[in-house]
């Protein structure tokens, strides 16, 4: 293995030193590790050792060799291949250890290889924190997060539809990720569950668009799942005494509490998604009414059904 | 496999050459510590660097790197003074780590800075990236402290199965959020073994003052269902509205029919299979299960019943 070691720290060596197109017969002729091999040997070799570098996130391109575009070359750019330097503290880089310690992805930790890029553990100060879990990360959220920070359009088939969007940003928000951003021909940013989406292509122009000044991801996917939509209904909801702590808990910011002698809670609300909604509302069993507006006591009857 | 280990040794190699270089003079006990080296792993990793530089290979072109006593020397490397830069996997993981820890209440200040400097770096601006865990409950503060402290604590409990309310004495090993919900695990007196709890159910925890001995390796923060003996099944069909519950819940995926998913549930109560279909509505045809169906029936006749409908 150490002369694999020593033959990609030549590579890499030549290519940074270099910063132009180099063929791949340049790169056999030149690198020391290279030159003994046959020609398939080396280019199995090469292959290889590109995969590698590519794994590793070292950003290397092909680019013509001249101006007459003959030839292709591989090129790897200094300012491409480093890490703008975040300036992190010792303090501060114990803290991101520790958050990716605690936060996993799926029972996945991130990668402490990471770590190795932004200067190594320092050694760690105590301070347990809770546990985290985001979920299992689904399979386009890497490509979806460049498109968003390289403000790339993106293509995707969602809800059996074809969409174009200007991804704004993602969110995470209750166990999923959200795509948010406003469909072509519309300005007011969607939400799109990241999971749920298929047949991802992301466009090949960078800087497509910009966000509007201020903007901030976070708003545009709602804190409790009936208030996604458009048109809100006022609604007022009792909640039985024994299991009014409970519902408490989970109502947001916005609900007027008002509470009965009984210890029963009445809650007022606005609605924008009745079927999100009501299939909470299911959840407190009969222990919970809807007490107006009498569309939405007759929605949830309906949703209910017959037996 | 010789890739893979290539792969991490190269890419610890890349991480440590650029530190080495803006600290010169710096120790082999910190460079080991912090990229996890033995001192002849170090030693091994700068041979090889020592050999290695730009073509024409003499002395002028190669790299220098060596231990000299205490201290480690890299030299003729400026190419490498600069750490590669995260690929968007790694960075969006860590950033999302560091933004959901944030965002729970119980980070150090320095995660704080430490992510909108990583942020400034990665993302175009701060407004594109949010990561929210639920807001910690204050009980969850409380049982993560009573889980440090290794003391008991007895937790009033509403089960998600029958809704009943249980005091029940707990020794408390973690508290942790996953899927939108906090959790607390621990081993249960009541139930005689290990259990999770949602942490939004517990109405009341109080401290006990007695202590006991956390597990050396308390099991991983993840909601596990393990099958008991008493299980409740049900094949299920998920309309169009209802697909989701394929992704959310941990089922078994059966054979399709008629164009649409068919899942196998698994629950410890049929109340909860019960209260999924009855949520699902048009959306779920139960294919088996005769206990849940009876679940489902008994809730829609008592959701009329209250509605006044019955």
């Amino acid at each position: 293995m150490q002369r694999v070691i020593e033959r990609l720290l030549n590579l890499l060596a030549f290519l940074l030193s270099t910063g132009r197109p180099v063929t791949a017969d340049e790169i056999r002729y030149t690198v020391a590790g290279y030159g003994q091999e046959g020609d398939d040997a080396f280019r199995r070799t090469f292959e290889r050792d590109k995969d590698l570098l590519r794994r590793l996130g070292v950003p290397l391109r092909l680019a013509p060799t001249d101006a007459w575009e003959v030839e292709q070359g591989y090129v790897l750019q200094g300012e491409e291949y480093a890490l703008p330097d975040p300036g992190l503290s010792d303090e501060e880089r114990a803290a991101l250890w520790l958050a990716a310690q605690v936060v996993r992805a799926g029972g996945q930790a991130p990668d402490q290889g990471v770590l190795f890029k932004l200067g190594g553990l320092p050694p760690m100060f105590g301070g347990a924190v809770l546990g985290a879990d985001l979920g299992e990360a689904p399979g386009e959220l890497e490509r979806l997060f460049e498109a968003v920070t390289e403000a790339r359009e993106v293509a995707f088939a969602y809800r059996g539809k074809p969409r174009r969007v200007r991804p704004y940003g993602l969110v995470h928000r209750r166990g999923h990720w959200y795509l948010v951003g406003p469909q072509r021909g519309e300005s007011e940013p969607r939400a799109f569950r990241v999971d749920r989406l298929s047949e991802l292509r992301v466009g090949s122009r960078p800087g497509a668009f910009t966000r509007p000044r201020g903007w901030r991801a976070g708003d545009a996917v709602p804190d409790t799942p009936w208030q996604a939509g458009e048109a809100a209904t006022e609604v007022t909801v009792r909640f039985d005494p024994e299991i009014a702590w409970w519902a408490r808990r989970q109502l947001g910011r916005e609900a007027v509490l008002t509470e009965e002698p009984g210890g029963g809670l009445v809650a007022r609300l606005r609605v924008a998604s009745v079927e999100a909604f009501v299939s909470w509302m299911v959840g407190f069993e009969d222990r919970a009414e809807v007490l107006q507006p009498p569309e939405l006591r007759q929605a949830l009857l309906n949703h209910v059904g017959l037996p | 496999m010789t890739r893979e280990r290539t792969a991490v040794r190269l890419s610890r190699l890349l991480g440590m050459l650029p530190w080495v270089i803006a600290h010169p003079g710096v120790e082999v006990a910190e460079v080991c510590s912090r990229f996890g080296y033995t001192r002849a792993e170090l030693a091994r990793d700068l041979a090889a660097v020592f050999v290695s530089g730009l073509p024409g290979y003499g002395p002028g072109d190669l790299m220098v790197a060596y231990i000299d006593g205490d201290e480690v020397v890299v030299d003729l490397a400026d190419y490498f003074a600069r750490p590669m830069r995260l690929t968007a996997g790694e960075g969006l993981a860590l950033l999302a780590a560091g933004m959901a820890l944030e965002s729970s209440g119980a980070a150090p200040e320095a995660l704080r800075s430490a992510v909108a400097k990583l942020a400034a770096v990665l993302v175009p601006d701060d407004g594109t990236l949010a990561v929210d865990l639920p807001p910690a409950p204050e009980l969850a503060n409380a049982l993560n402290r009573a889980a440090e402290e290794g003391e008991v604590v007895r937790l009033v409990y509403t089960s998600l199965g029958r809704g009943e309310t249980s005091v029940r004495e707990v020794q408390p090993w973690r508290v942790f959020s996953t899927l939108g919900n906090w959790y607390l695990s621990g081993h249960c007196r009541l139930a005689g073994g290990e259990r999770v709890f949602r942490v939004d159910r517990i109405r009341e925890a109080r401290p006990t003052g007695e202590r006991f001995t956390p597990p050396a390796e308390p099991p991983p923060a993840t909601v596990r269902y393990a099958p008991g003996a008493d299980d409740v099944e049900a094949v299920i069909r998920l309309g169009p509205g209802a697909q989701w519950v394929a992704e959310y819940y941990p089922v078994q995926v059966l054979a399709p029919q008629e164009g649409q998913p068919v899942v196998r549930f698994t629950a410890p109560d049929a109340a909860v299979v019960g209260r999924l279909l009855v949520r699902l509505g048009s959306q779920a045809r139960l294919l088996e299960g005769p206990e849940a169906a009876a679940a489902a029936a008994d809730l829609r006749r008592r959701l009329r019943r209250r509605y006044g409908t019955a």
